[in-house]
């Protein structure tokens, strides 16, 4: 049996607060590791958090200072937080996956990202959320298609979207196709819909799949929190609740069954054993990228070349002479150690 | 768009019966219109029935050869008379009547998963082919061409589907999105827990309704005179199909069933305005896509094994089945 275990961390963030987050990743990476967790995961934009204001007031209602610590906090990769989440993987000898603001050094665009770390300590991949969900638009900018890997980690091969980015067939198609078998979704989604898509993921491309979650509590807002009175608003609470984010971790068979969660309105690490041999064994019956494809009528062409803003190309009024090299600062370089 | 009710089907056909499965299609349909429906559906493959022995039978068995020969004998063909009463059917109730069939072209002997869509003016809407056939049906059915994706506005919303496994492929599902699919049918023989889950994401993933519709049909529904009977079904205790149907809204929600254990109409009111208007929220083939990142083509020609063309002509319509019933 090719087996894996995997945790789910279901967990609060301290809301804008990168280091004292870090933190608790790497507590909870240190329990989950010490239940023989291998692959260890935790939930969309967990460093430094969520930010909550885009759905408790209109649009730019008094947020600046909160944007300010939003990119204050944000991680920079490579930069200390990234090191620091590198550091707890390689501490653990653990894949560590974390969802992250994410900005560039001297950007101000926030990206909504998931990071992958290995067990050497080392940054194996980066996935920038390709678009964000509404209210999110006025937060997060997109990512280019560079950042849609799937990481080989020995025993498995992972990889995944962000949140509503699983609503997206043709992003999970190149996933699938690049022979996915352990789907890490990370997301703010909550209620039983969104388990119901989980389970239509399995499904759909007869893989496992690890759907994670933050939780918080209204009352989780650190104290000093600036103009903490209105971040949420008490007519916000009256219509949503106190539970700021309900949590709905989970983990899904490749037959679509559920085998652990969804757990809400508590932290807690789901901890599975993984059989990877059930993948293929369940592709005999359904395999979206082989045998029930159709790639005489659909063809899927995917643009993953890096789009930074500027290529800086010294030769370029000499375009024959033109090297197709990356530039070293170039901002979606995978490889760049954490 | 106004309010509409539409009505999904659940029933046993008479197994490789083509002519009484129609007599029944048509008498759930004057019960569905009768409710008001303005869009009945009927389950996978229902004339003449899902040969569900497929899956019980070793493939070269001497009965399944039989029971092929029969399903052949009654299988659908598009313009003869059983295709007519069906869209006398829809012309007279006044409705949209989309209906599974195993069907063929007229010299044909390779059946095809077809759904047919027939519209209130006695026209057949669409036609669409199953595009990948699963596991033991791969002995049954061929695969149809990309000619069948096809939307069709009724008037009150955009009209598509897909059949049973089927919808687990992300590409045909976005062409559906790409034309607008705003009711979205998905006749299926999956009976497991989470088809229903399934039906919830297409819907959510669309922004669309979503009909599911299955087939209720036990050993004690099937007509004495079935090659292998005796052999292969046992009585009341043994479900092919005990149903699946359910009606799910554009945001996920189930509006009603899933209907199990009993044949019955399961009716919904949609208005397909809101699934629309939803897809402020997501639109899988507008502002949540990345056209600079992925992008699909998808061939929709007609694809026949031969053309026949005769000197200095231009080539010949591809299958003469395809004019309307």
């Amino acid at each position: 049996m090719t087996a894996l275990r995997v945790a789910a961390v279901q967990a609060s963030y301290t809301l804008m607060d990168r280091d004292t987050t870090v933190d608790r990743v790497a507590a909870l990476t240190a329990d989950a590791a010490a239940q023989g967790a291998e692959l260890i995961v935790f939930p969309e934009v967990f460093v430094p958090g969520t930010p909550i204001w885009i759905d408790t007031r209109p649009v730019w209602d008094g947020d600046e200072d909160w944007f300010g610590l939003l990119a204050d906090n944000a991680v920079v990769v490579p930069g200390p937080a990234s090191a620091r989440l590198a550091g707890v993987a390689a501490d653990h000898q653990v894949w560590l996956v974390v969802g992250v603001d994410e900005r560039e050094r001297h950007g101000s665009t926030i990206y909504n990202t998931v990071l992958y770390y290995s067990p050497a300590g080392e940054l194996a991949a980066r996935h920038r959320k390709l678009v964000p969900t509404g209210s999110e638009r006025t937060v997060w900018g997109m990512g280019d298609g560079s950042t849609l890997p799937v990481v080989d980690i020995g025993t498995a091969r992972i990889s995944g979207l962000t949140c509503w980015e699983n609503y997206m067939p043709l992003a999970r198609f190149h996933l699938y196709a690049q022979g996915v078998n352990v789907w890490v979704a990370p997301t703010l989604a909550q209620g039983d819909g969104w388990i119901a898509t989980l389970r239509h993921l399995a499904r759909e491309n007869r893989m496992f799949v690890l759907g994670v979650n933050p939780v918080l509590h209204a009352d989780q807002i650190p104290a000093g929190f600036p103009a903490r009175e209105s971040l949420v608003p008490p007519g916000y609470l009256e219509q949503n609740g106190p539970w700021l984010e309900e949590g709905n971790t989970v983990i899904v068979a490749p037959d679509g069954t559920v085998i652990a969660g969804p757990v809400r309105r508590r932290e807690e690490i789901l901890i599975a054993d993984l059989d990877l041999r059930e993948v293929a064994i369940q592709r005999r019956h359904l395999d979206p990228v082989g045998h029930y494809n159709r790639p005489d009528i659909f063809r899927l062409y995917v643009d993953t070349a890096p789009r930074p803003p500027v290529i800086v190309d010294p030769a370029a009024a000499a375009p024959q002479n033109r090297k197709e090299e990356p530039n070293e600062h170039h901002p979606s370089d995978q490889r760049i150690r954490g | 768009m106004e309010p509409v009710t539409v009505a999904a089907v659940q029933a046993a056909p008479v197994l490789l019966d083509r002519d009484a499965t129609i007599a029944k299609v048509v008498t759930f349909s004057e019960k569905a219109a009768a409710e008001g429906a303005r869009l009945v559906a009927f389950p996978e493959a229902f004339v003449p029935g899902y040969p569900d022995w497929v899956w019980r039978t070793r493939p070269w068995d001497a009965v399944a050869s039989t029971l092929y020969a029969r399903l052949l004998d009654q299988a659908l063909v598009v313009g003869s008379a059983a295709t007519d009463l069906l869209a006398r059917t829809a012309r007279r109730l006044g409705i949209w009547l989309s209906v599974g069939a195993s069907e063929r072209d007229e010299g044909g002997a390779t059946l095809y998963n077809t759904l047919l869509h027939f519209g209130p003016d006695g026209s057949l809407a669409a036609r669409h082919r199953k595009l990948v056939p699963t596991g033991g049906e791969r002995l049954v059915w061929g695969t149809g061409d990309g000619s069948g994706l096809t939307v069709t506005d009724t008037g009150f919303g955009r009209l598509g589907g897909l059949i049973c496994w089927e919808n687990y492929m992300p590409l045909a599902r976005a062409a559906l999105y790409a034309r607008g699919v705003d009711i979205y049918l998905a006749p299926t023989w999956d009976n497991s827990d989470v088809w229903v889950p399934t039906l919830r994401h297409i819907a959510k993933e669309g922004r669309t309704y979503v009909i599911g519709v299955t087939a209720c049909i036990r050993a004690a529904d099937l007509p004495g005179t079935l090659p292998g009977r005796a052999e292969l079904y046992g009585g009341v205790d043994d479900w092919l199909s005990r149903g699946n149907t359910a009606i799910i809204g554009p945001d996920g929600a189930v509006l009603a069933g899933p209907l199990t254990g009993e044949e019955g109409i399961v009716l919904a009111e949609i208005d397909t305005g809101k699934a629309r208007a939803s897809r402020q929220q997501f639109d899988p083939a507008g502002h949540y896509s990345r056209s600079d990142v992925l992008r699909l083509t998808v061939d929709t020609t007609p694809r026949t094994a031969v053309s026949f063309r005769r000197h200095h002509d231009a080539a010949e319509p591809a299958s003469p089945s395809g004019e309307p019933g």
